[in-house]
């Protein structure tokens, strides 16, 4: 939204801040500026001058012009406008001398789009005399940054910004409004409204005899400084009063409206109308209209229809200034894909009082605008009854305890009745404050609401930063962060560097990777077609990253931790945490996944691997689960050779079963006091037996003297047997109690060998 | 004569352990003439033939004999023991030019490093860290926050829906609601997590960030504490001191609400290019609880009051590193990721 500074201080008396200035103490008191445009710079030194004669250039278009221009005096110009003649009165800017075409020019004559006051650069503007260009004057233009207003529809207008204005001057604001304009009588024309929740109040006043003209030389240049085209006088009084007052309003052609009354009410389902920005638009009961007796005139709050808008015939025009449910405009706005300068206005909730003071501009600009018009009838204007005014009850105590700083009685009460508030004492430091009709549609309601309009005023640059007091508890921590924390160092210890990926994946890669695209939860409204998955897998975009990163490194080391989502049949999805790593080599071999394994191990101390159906996308034969204390919490594989040059050893855990399974708290076990026997076994066995399943023969045959028993190596070849090969353990042996004797050890050593050779196993001893 | 024997015979040994090469044939020698079954024992055994006073004499000269070739054992035996070593430590020389084998470590992302620290700042002000759901439910990310359905502030929001009418937060702001539902006043919460806008991307522009939501509700829980709180937030993250200024913003779930700016560090405030002249960047979203969302969530907001803060982890990040592209920090670019 942008904010004329010219225009701002016509309501606000003695404003002497300058731009640059205002523009600060907005933003630090009311709303985010973004910045100020010059605006209209010829016009500072520009004035009326007539084209006294005229010369043709040799091979020019240009002519050589002689203007007079009152008080500077006669000048020469050279001109390229094709109404540069005798007897016009343009715009003569003094821009210093200057060699054109072997002709010296002394400034020039000006177009409307090089003033700044419309956008017709055709041609050099034609003016009545000096007096046109009166409030024509270089003029600074804020900005204000849209989101930073969406509360405040009041400030949707340049009134209720100067209103803002004028308290943070502490200078008085004008009200431009003369309600006593308002015509008294029947109203010419019948409106009716079919819901007030959707429309509670619709005013209207009719003209005849209007001559539709262009505006005035300032209410076009008002309109452009603010970036509105201007178009003609009636379609830019409404735009102008919009801008003022933030009521959007609307003119129709009376004479092309059927019957004599104005409908509010849904739309019919297919009803059409081709509005104003030459679309067809498709309605549905959910839109709320404006009718006449023939069909649609208007979509309520957005746009007005083509078939009733004003042409250069006009004469006869009805004035519609309406307030509609902000919902409802939001929604239509929405579902049409239409936002207009009405829309963005009704959908922040504007006050329906404002409708008949939109009525009263519109009456005395309408002299001005198109001189002859006369008004026909009385004010039509249909409403329920106005709310009454909210009061909202306020202490100074609140207000410094919310502030952190102590703002007197009487400063709160100044500062409220420059914002337009009512305020009653209510006993000793008590207020009763009654909140404004502008301020009361959705933007105030509560003390606290108060207490920001009192801190912004005050300044919250006046508020000390203060240290709250220490707490006499510890706050409880989350398990989780600390496990993942742990995760996250140790893996990157081991050389994984850490990456975030997408929540996202497409059918294709879900699919690629055994998934069921509608096993997912899906996105209504993805931002490319690819993307309109949430990912039930952290593995398919380490892939990604795998077949990305292989481009760059011969070998790497990556990891995330991320959500998997899944479906569940009510309520929220259900959100896992897990942990991905992958080791990439070029070079081939099976290392890596041994070294994957043995990161995992440092995570989960004694975490086995089983060796399980592969799926599709993993190496048939170098897949296997992660069981660790007897859940299986992950999978450690090879991608599927396939699917990857080169090797690309995968780990895959949940996180939060893993931290569910950890020890709470260590246990400590004595030392022993007397000493261990060890010895070693080998076993030999088929060449694809499983170490860990001949280790848990051997375990089970130990007994109970068994300390531990550790795997040291494996060996086939020569003189072992083809498709056999040799696993050899450590066993240690020891008792708390005593030392075992070497009989007692021997003993133990034969019994497994006896009861492997009763399984069928040679051992090499 | 016996005492010339024992004479011939250590200068025969002691030039023959002179001479010796190898350990094994200096062992030999040793043998031959101090072992059990040598030369010396054999001239022992041969004293028993001599008269007392010979023998005696005789027994001298052997002890000294036997003596002097030990010593002379002993010295040539460490003399090989020596060289051998030297010999295999001169073997042993390394290249300690060649790179150690095996994986450097890794890095963390930038992002999981600025949240951690983050999270122990506010943990050792007395702050729990709290984790929510990513899909969340309209009534958490909207409703509970003041935000209703057709409010315009969803505009600013761009919002992932999923089929099934749950969305993607596009804040963290719903834990906040989830903590003030688990846990009762008085409560110092924060929330980092990854939120979701429908956003087209490009290097400014991500759909998936990050983000730390921080509350704090208590009795009396004022503006001059959220001033306290950012501060000490703002000067440990940029490790230096800062200048602060809130103005007034629009968030729906806070009353009063603020845009929180820091004194642009390259100009010092004077105005440049990065602050848009205006010697000021814009940092943070923050403001008093709104006393609708205390009250949604069961507290009562003439008993309590709070503060809020949202904090755009990646655009922290950002700023910190120089990091021109956005889309790097979800790229899985090791090239990218291992500067960290």
């Amino acid at each position: 939204m942008k904010f004329s500074y010219n225009w701002l201080r016509e309501y606000v008396d003695g404003l002497d801040i300058s731009p640059a200035k205002l523009e600060t103490l907005i933003t630090m008191k009311t709303a985010e500026c973004e910045g100020i445009e010059e605006v209209g710079a010829y016009l500072g030194e520009a004035c009326a001058a007539r084209v006294e004669a005229v010369e043709p250039i040799a091979n020019s278009h240009n002519v050589k012009a002689r203007v007079e221009t009152g008080p500077s005096g006669a000048k020469t110009v050279v001109c390229g406008a094709p109404n540069c003649r005798v007897g016009v009165v343009t715009v003569y800017v003094p821009l210093g001398r200057k060699v054109i075409q072997g002709i010296e020019s002394d400034g020039m004559l000006a177009s409307g789009a090089e003033l700044g006051i419309n956008r017709d650069d055709s041609a050099i503007i034609e003016i009545q005399n000096q007096a046109s260009l009166d409030r024509c004057k270089p003029d600074s233009v804020i900005e204000i940054d849209n989101k930073s207003i969406n509360h405040r529809p009041d400030l949707w207008g340049h009134f209720g910004m100067a209103r803002e204005v004028a308290a943070i001057s502490r200078q008085n604001l004008r009200d431009p409004v003369k309600l006593d304009l308002l015509p008294a009588g029947p109203a010419p024309v019948k409106i009716e409204i079919a819901d007030f929740d959707l429309c509670p109040r619709f005013s209207a006043i009719v003209f005849e005899n209007v001559k539709i003209a262009p505006s005035p030389l300032w209410l076009q240049y008002r309109l452009s400084a603010i970036g509105l085209n201007p178009i003609n006088n009636i379609v830019d009084l409404t735009n102008s009063i919009m801008a003022e007052l933030a009521q959007p309003m609307h003119a129709y052609d009376r004479d092309k409206l059927t019957g004599s009354t104005i409908f509010v009410r849904a739309a019919k389902a297919g009803e059409r109308m081709m509005a104003l920005n030459d679309e067809e638009y498709t309605l549905k009961p959910s839109n709320l209209v404006i009718a006449d007796a023939a069909g649609p005139i208007g979509i309520a709050g957005v746009i007005g229809g083509q078939g009733t808008a004003i042409s250069d015939q006009t004469t006869n025009v009805v004035f519609e200034s309406a307030n509609f449910h902000a919902a409802s405009v939001r929604r239509t706005s929405m579902a049409i894909k239409l936002r207009t300068d009405a829309s963005m206005r009704f959908e922040k909730a504007q006050d329906p009082v404002n409708t008949v003071r939109g009525l009263a501009r519109v009456v005395e600009l309408m002299r001005e605008v198109s001189p002859g018009a006369r008004l026909v009838g009385g004010l039509g204007d249909q409403k329920r009854d106005l709310p009454a005014l909210p009061q909202v009850e306020l202490s100074v105590d609140w207000v410094a305890r919310k502030l952190g700083r102590a703002v007197g009685v009487a400063e709160i009460r100044d500062i409220l009745e420059s914002l337009g508030f009512g305020v009653r004492e209510n006993g000793p430091k008590a207020l009763v404050v009654t909140i404004p009709s502008w301020r009361a549609t959705k933007d105030i309601s509560l003390k606290d609401d108060l207490v920001e309009e009192v801190g912004r005023m005050v300044g919250y640059d006046s508020i000390v930063p203060q240290a709250p007091a220490v707490l006499d508890t510890v706050p409880p921590q989350d398990d989780s962060r600390a496990f993942h924390r742990e995760a996250r160092a140790m893996f990157t210890a081991q050389g994984f560097t850490e990456v975030h990926n997408y929540s996202f994946v497409s059918d294709d890669l879900a699919r690629k990777f055994g998934f069921d695209p509608d096993d997912h939860v899906r996105v209504a409204n993805p931002i490319a077609s690819d993307q309109n998955l949430l990912r039930m897998s952290l593995v398919p975009e380490i892939y990604g990253n795998i077949t990305e990163n292989r481009k760059h490194f011969e070998r790497f080391r990556l990891f995330e931790i991320g959500r998997e989502i899944h479906k569940r049949p009510h309520g929220l999805p259900l959100e896992v945490t897990h942990l991905v790593a992958s080791i990439y080599s070029k070079e081939e071999g099976s290392a890596d996944l041994f070294e994957l394994k043995r990161a995992a191990e440092c995570l989960m101390p004694g975490a086995e691997a089983c060796p399980t159906a592969a799926r599709a996308y993993e190496h048939p034969a170098r897949s296997a689960e992660i069981l660790w204390r007897g859940e299986r919490v992950g999978r450690i594989f090879e991608l599927h050779p396939n699917l990857v040059d080169g090797r690309a050893a995968l780990l895959d855990l949940d996180l939060d079963l893993v931290q569910k399974l950890r020890p709470r708290v260590k246990t400590y076990t004595p030392l022993r006091r007397y000493p261990s026997s060890q010895f070693d076994l080998s076993v030999i066995a088929g060449i694809r037996e499983l170490a860990a399943d001949l280790r848990t023969k051997v375990k089970d045959f130990a007994g109970d003297l068994l300390e531990s028993i550790e795997y040291l190596r494996q060996y086939s070849g020569p003189p072992l047997q083809e498709n056999t090969k040799s696993v050899s353990f450590r066993l240690t042996v020891g008792s708390p109690e005593r030392t075992l004797s070497s009989d007692e050890v021997g003993a133990i050593r034969a019994r497994i060998i006896e009861g492997m050779r009763g399984l069928g196993y040679e051992l090499r001893v | 004569m016996i005492q010339d024997d024992i004479r011939t015979l250590e200068a025969d040994a002691c030039a023959r352990i002179g001479a010796a090469a190898t350990l094994e044939q200096l062992e030999a020698i040793r043998v031959e003439a101090l072992g059990r079954k040598g030369v010396l024992a054999q001239i022992s055994k041969e004293m028993g033939k001599l008269a007392p006073e010979e023998r005696a004499q005789a027994g001298k000269l052997l002890n000294a004999a036997k003596q002097l070739l030990e010593e002379a054992f002993e010295r040539r035996k460490r003399e090989f023991d020596e060289s051998r070593l030297a010999a295999r430590l001169d073997a042993e020389w390394l290249d300690l030019t060649l790179p150690a084998p095996g994986p450097r470590p890794g890095s963390l992302h930038p992002i999981t490093q600025i949240q951690m620290e983050i999270e122990d700042l506010f943990v050792s002000l007395g702050f729990m860290v709290l984790d929510g759901p990513e899909v969340e439910t309209e009534y958490h990310n909207f409703d509970a926050l003041n935000i209703p359905r057709d409010h315009p502030a969803r505009d600013a929001q761009d919002t992932f829906w999923l089929t099934d009418g749950n969305l993607l937060r596009t804040h963290t702001s719903p834990v906040q609601v989830r903590g003030m539902e688990r846990f009762r006043p008085p409560l110092r919460m924060i929330a980092p997590g990854r939120v979701f806008r429908n956003e087209s991307v490009d290097a400014s522009h991500e759909h998936t960030f990050y983000q730390i939501e921080g509350m704090m509700i208590d009795h009396d829980v004022s503006v001059a504490h959220l001033l306290y709180f950012m501060k000490t937030l703002l000067r440990e993250v940029f490790r230096r001191d800062v200048s602060l200024r809130l103005r007034p913003g629009f968030f729906p779930f806070v009353e009063p609400g603020f845009e929180l700016d820091v004194q642009c560090f390259i100009c010092g405030g004077a105005g440049c290019p990065v602050c848009k002249q205006s010697g000021w960047v814009e940092q943070l979203g923050c403001g008093l609880v709104n006393p609708n969302v205390l009250r949604t969530s069961g507290i009562d907001p003439e008993q309590w009051s709070g503060f809020a803060f949202g904090l755009g982890l990646t655009r922290l990040v950002m700023m910190r590193y120089g990091v021109e592209d956005i889309r790097l920090l979800q790229s899985g670019d090791l090239r990218f990721l291992r500067q960290f």
